[in-house]
């Protein structure tokens, strides 16, 4: 038989497509993001409860009673897990997914229904469609559509097209002949036979159909995580690469409530439509008498019910103050009347830099409004784009937690005030403690106790892992869970009685002002640097108003300035605070133009700062160490970084496609040699930063007797003549199957399994739970290897080859676009010991606090930023 | 009713075709010069499903098309109002050829001239009682008020006023297929095309719904084609009757015709189980060689139209022969005991004979002629 070259054709078509069909890819994109991200933004907009509450009274109205407090209970239950967010996200993908499956179903469907030629042509099409494994097209997808929303949506939309088409036709082709000629018989047109007697008695079926596209863009969405998607997909994807089962399975346990309430509602909604439906369900209830639980209120008390609470969710948003404006200085109105909304935390700091700014702003012409908001619905606030940015953001440790919620919405427009710190501190009538080390033997004195704030807290977490340790406090003392206003009353109640106390503190804080305190000395740096006091933007405000960015940007106050600035405030009152900003400013005559210069907009960052760069990262250790890193330093440096999780392929088809900018984790040249050389004419190796690696097969250190690879010969009935494989087609699995086991001649004895990386690394530790012998197919570095005792075996032959190293790999046009980081990137080196203390500091923290690990470790390496970033 | 201006038929086939299948106008041809016949035909595969059907329906005409399932006739129906393209041939309605009109204005004659009625009634089941009568108003696009009382008005005229808000899965067959006539006649159409539309229901139904088609069409006049299988049906419906076979019209004429005089075998075989007393009248009966001015005598007498039971009864009354009269009170003809028996038993022009060994010496039976 001669080779046919199908492969190669379709390499060619979609090289051909890529580059002739580009403007048609690009107008689907946007079209698709365009829906998305209105759907989106319509899910994430209300409380989470409220939207719950939304989707409950639809539930309530369609179904019952029952099914209003159940589908109440489930979403609420989705918040509760902190899922929320991704959960719209998939809400939305699945929507807008299913949206666009059946503008293209429905009418495919009835051409098919009405043309038997059309239908055997369409026919073997959907097959194709439903049976082509997802993963084939999801990566070509990357390819048109690029990675995240769009290439999920596109592949949702492929898998779940199918049985829209399918059973529209079958819907309308099992109307009863004689009613359509029926109606043809009384005259009627064929386009009215449609829509009054053919669609109307298919709809049942046609939403037998919806549902069905419904509940397989879920199945589909969640497969579509691994091409950076995001939502519980991701969250899924996320947990398997990370052999995270329990987080795996709220994820999944979302997404089964999704599923159940689309399905119901789906199924609800086509007795609804259909007017055979409506009539069959009447009947039964009428039956059935009513029923408390499947009561279900009428149309208008449900439309009304769902208006009040999407009113209400919409209210909440505009609540907050807004300010009277003032004219702008003229020869100054840089703003020309633009909006720009300000939302402050009522701490000091950020009433006295809010209306700062506020007034400054007005000053240049803009129409500024201030909301006050708490710290988390600021956050969220921000995040959804309501706000334009804040001025009182305390990072990286303080409000570690939101920013790591809403990190990825937001724009770090960099610190102003940098002076804060974290301490313990005691009333100065404690003689004799001034430092933390002082406070060693003294429990007693203080009953044992440390009051804290509120567990949450980045500080209480630090305090408790970190600082008493330090001090060897930890078995002496409790640290109290407690609240800011809870500490500051026990303070308040024990320094009015000259008791002894010790709180955990932080500056600049009134209290210090109130009180004569101590702040317990760390000598040795426990605590870690301050936090700085940042100003967040909501994404894109750079791009919306660069000038009042560039500013921002540059911002900075001395604690002179904002002591005088805060006091100037507190002397005015409450409601008079743009006053006192006034006349703070006429004592401070230049410091406006000096906050917003008219005519100098650069900023301090290099200019190809201003496009965020996306950098995708595999879920090893390695990779999300270095890329955290890498935005830790370079987010310090005025870069703004996407960070999207992704598997090996599809990073390697985005950053063909331009889609992505990089990835750090590139192991060449031989472990991904495939992917490069796929693509190694699209990308740009910019460089190793760690070597060496190494391939190996591992076995737990228990299985004696086997330290080389030459040791396993003869020894295939102890593994059950099993290697255990990782993903087929890597290049650590083509090696190992053509010439480490000829190598040593165990090809014969063994087999390696192809599995996956997850598989993998279950199955060792299934089998080292039970202490079975197992041989795995491993490299380093690798966390496996310091959570279990392997042994690495040898390789004296050296049929895994010479070590890869680790490098970083970029789109073709990087280089250009950013020679200053280029330059950063190829000069980058990182030591085992940095990258192992590094993991081990992510690892110890815990999934979610990567970026808190990163900070703290940077601490700790005080001039690694310097030597990734030289200025 | 509107008096015709033309002198032709309301309704006209001529000579129509229908072949389905492959090379139908070529099949057409050769069935025309008969060099094919319908078996060969199919062999080919093409099927002849009407071969040269002619026919003129008069107005207020109850049309029966009689034969057998597969005969035919469901397809020569279809092709009276479009929804089937003839072959070749022609259908004129109203002198209009409608086999020459396009698709939009064939709709038109259909939505506003010639309405249908279907053997399994074909209701719309996503509609009320109402809007089905409806429908056809709907399709003309009648104004809502309008529409309702007219549909109000047919379904009343059909015996189911009350009715108008239930839907077609809640009543019975009998009340669904009135329903499927009301709708027909609620469009005002003229001809009525009505597609064995009595076949579905059980006997007792038929019958009333036969009883109410005579009833209505008395007051109404509508121009009817009737198709059906059942030869009875045909006799109590149709002015006329043809009789199809096998895509042919093999005899087109009144129900006495086809009984008494079928144009062949098949035919014949047909209206065997015929039971002709119900159909017989003493002007099929009568003896016409017997005419006067008047009936001579002062004995009951019966007309053209006196079914076949009451000319027994007549003649059971009477020792001579039935007198048969027209209008003006002249004798036409005479039915004789013997003829009455004679055609019970298919015996047509029944003589009697002498008993060859009569059991008593009476003198001779009176046989003579009137």
């Amino acid at each position: 038989m001669p080779r046919i070259q199908l492969g190669t054709w379709v390499n060619d078509a979609v090289d051909w497509l890529t580059t002739h069909m580009g403007w048609l890819f690009d107008f689907c994109k946007t079209v698709f993001l365009g829906l998305y991200d209105g759907i989106n933004a319509v899910l994430q907009a209300p409380q989470p409860l409220l939207l719950a509450g939304i989707l409950a009274v639809i539930a309530f109205w369609l179904r019952g009673t029952l099914a209003g407090v159940l589908a109440f209970a489930g979403f609420a239950f989705i918040d509760s897990l902190d899922l929320w967010e991704n959960a719209m996200i998939t809400l939305a993908l699945v929507l807008v997914a299913t949206v666009i499956a059946l503008v293209i179903s429905i009418p495919v469907g009835i051409w098919a229904a009405r043309s038997d030629r059309v239908s055997g042509l369409v026919r073997p099409v959907l097959d194709f469609m439903q049976t082509l494994p997802a993963m084939v097209y999801l990566i070509p997808a990357i390819l048109f559509f690029g990675t995240g929303a769009s290439a999920g949506i596109v592949a949702t939309l492929i898998f779940a097209l199918a049985p829209g088409v399918r059973m529209t036709e079958l819907g309308i082709r099992q109307v009863d002949k004689d009613l359509v000629e029926a109606a043809d018989a009384f005259g009627t047109t064929p386009r009215n036979t449609l829509l009054r007697v053919q669609l109307p008695l298919a709809l049942p079926t046609v939403m037998a159909g919806v549902n069905q596209v419904i509940m397989l863009g879920l199945s589909m969405a969640a497969i579509a995580g691994m091409v950076g998607t995001g939502g519980l997909g991701g969250d899924v994807n996320q947990a398997i690469g990370q052999l995270n089962v329990g987080l795996g399975a709220e994820a999944g346990v979302g997404i089964v409530i999704l599923a159940i309430y689309l399905d119901r509602m789906t199924s609800a909604l086509g007795t609804q439509v259909s007017p055979l439906g409506r009539r069959t369900a009447a009947r039964l209830r009428a039956a059935q008498g009513l029923k408390i639980w499947s009561y279900r209120p009428r149309p208008a008390v449900a439309v009304i019910g769902v208006v009040v609470l999407a009113l209400t969710a919409g209210g909440m948003g505009v609540l907050g103050g807004g300010a009277g404006t003032e004219a702008a200085a003229n020869g100054k109105n840089v703003g020309q009347g633009k909006k720009i909304s300000i939302g402050y935390i009522p701490w000091d700091e950020g009433v006295a830099s809010t209306f700062l700014w506020k007034e400054v702003l007005e000053q240049r012409g803009y129409q500024v409004e201030a909301k006050q908001f708490d710290a988390g619905p600021l956050y969220t606030s921000l995040a959804q784009g309501d706000v334009d940015f804040q001025t009182d953001a305390w990072l990286p440790t303080t409000h570690a937690q939101y920013w790591k919620k809403y990190g990825k919405q937001l724009d770090d427009l960099g610190a102003w005030y940098d002076k804060t710190s974290l301490e313990l501190s005691v009333p100065s009538y404690m003689k004799g403690i001034d430092s933390l080390a002082d406070l060693k033997g003294k429990a007693s004195r203080f009953g044992g106790k440390i009051t804290g704030i509120e567990s949450s807290a980045g500080e209480m977490a630090l305090l408790k892992s970190k600082v008493l340790k330090g001090y060897g406090l930890d078995k002496e003392y409790e640290v109290v869970d407690s609240s800011t206003p809870a500490m500051l009353a026990e303070l308040k109640r024990a320094y009015a009685q000259k008791k002894p106390v010790v709180v955990t503190l932080w500056s600049p804080h009134w209290a210090y002002n109130d009180y004569d305190l101590k702040k317990l000395k760390d000598p040795k740096g426990a605590w870690g640097k301050g936090d700085g006091v940042h100003t967040l933007s909501r994404k894109g405000f750079a791009d919306d108003a660069p000038t009042v960015a560039g500013w921002l940007k540059k911002f900075r106050m001395s604690e002179k300035e904002l002591t005088g600035l805060e006091a100037e405030i507190n002397k005015a009152g409450k409601g008079n605070q743009q006053d006192a900003v006034r006349a703070w400013l006429k004592q401070n005559p230049g410091f406006a133009d000096k906050m917003a210069p008219v005519k100098d907009t650069g900023g301090s960052t290099p200019a190809e700062a201003k496009r965020p760069l996306d950098v995708a990262w595999f879920p090893w250790d390695e990779d999300i160490a270095v890329t955290y890193l890498w935005k830790n330093v370079l987010e310090r440096r005025g870069y703004q970084l996407n960070l999207k999780q992704m598997d090996v392929g599809p990073v390697y088809t985005g950053l063909a496609s331009g889609d992505l900018d990089l990835n750090f984790d590139a192991w060449l040249p031989y472990a991904q040699k495939n992917y490069w050389d796929k693509n190694k004419d699209r990308l740009k190796d910019l460089g190793t930063w760690y070597e060496p690696t190494s391939l190996e097969i591992a076995v737990p250190s228990y299985v004696k007797g086997v330290d080389s690879l030459e040791d396993l010969k003869g020894k295939a009935d102890t593994f059950d003549g099993k290697i255990i494989g990782i993903e087929p087609g890597t290049g650590e699995m083509d090696l190992a199957k053509n010439k480490v086991l000829p190598a040593y001649g165990l090809d014969k004895e063994y087999e390696v399994v192809d599995g996956s990386t997850p598989a993998m690394l279950a199955e060792l530790k299934r089998a080292y739970a039970k202490k079975e012998p197992i041989a795995v197919t491993l490299w380093s570095p690798h966390w496996a290897y310091s959570d279990y005792e392997l042994t690495k075996l040898k390789d004296p032959r050296k049929a895994f080859g010479e070590g890869n190293t680790i490098r970083t790999i970029s789109n073709e046009k990087f280089p250009a676009e950013y020679p200053q980081l280029t330059k950063w990137i190829k000069n980058f080196r990182m030591s085992e010991d940095e990258l192992g203390s590094l993991e081990s500091e992510i690892k110890n923290r815990g999934q979610g606090h990567e970026e808190e690990a990163v900070a703290e470790w940077l601490r700790q390496h005080p001039d690694m930023v310097r030597r990734m970033t030289p200025q | 009713m509107e008096i015709e201006v033309h002198v032709s038929a309301r309704l006209q086939a001529e000579s129509l075709y229908k072949v389905f299948g492959r090379r139908p106008d070529q099949a057409v041809r050769r069935l025309r010069d008969g060099a094919a016949d319908r078996d060969e035909l199919r062999a080919e595969g093409a099927t002849a499903a009407v071969i040269d059907a002619s026919f003129t329906v008069e107005p207020g005409e109850i049309f029966v098309v009689m034969g057998l399932s597969g005969s035919g006739k469901s397809t020569l129906l279809r092709m009276l109002n479009g929804l089937l393209d003839p072959t070749a041939g022609h259908v004129r309605y109203d002198g209009q050829d409608l086999t020459t009109l396009g698709d939009r204005e064939l709709r038109e004659v259909r939505s506003r001239k010639i309405s249908m009625v279907f053997q399994h009634f074909a209701l719309f089941p996503h509609r009320s009682v109402r809007e089905n009568a409806a429908y056809g108003l709907e399709v003309q696009g009648v104004p809502r008020a309008e529409r309702v009382r007219r549909a109000d008005e047919a379904l009343a005229l059909c015996g189911l006023a009350g009715w108008e808000k239930s839907w077609p899965d809640e009543l019975s067959g009998g009340m669904q297929q009135r329903v499927g006539l009301a709708r027909a006649l609620a469009t005002d159409a003229d001809l009525l095309l009505m597609d064995e539309s009595f076949s579905a229901l059980d006997p007792l139904i038929r019958r009333d719904m036969q009883d109410q088609l005579l009833e209505l069409q008395q007051k109404l006049k509508k121009t009817i084609v009737f198709i059906t299988h059942d030869l009875n049906e045909a006799m109590r419906l149709g002015d006329r009757i043809a009789v199809m076979r096998d895509g042919r019209i093999v005899q087109n004429g009144t129900a006495q015709d086809i009984l008494l005089r079928p144009a062949n075998d098949y035919v014949a075989s047909f209206t065997q189980d015929v039971d002709r007393s119900r159909v017989l009248t003493a002007g099929e009966l009568m003896d016409t060689s017997v005419t006067a001015d008047d009936p001579g005598c002062h004995c009951v007498t019966a007309t053209t139209g006196t079914p076949f039971t009451e000319l027994c009864a007549i003649s059971a009354r009477l020792s001579h022969p039935v007198s048969v009269v027209d209008e003006d009170n002249k004798l036409i003809g005479v039915v004789p005991l013997q003829r009455l028996v004679g055609f019970l038993g298919d015996e047509r022009d029944a003589t009697p004979e002498p008993c060859d060994s009569p059991r008593d010496k009476g003198g001779e039976k009176v046989t003579a002629r009137a």
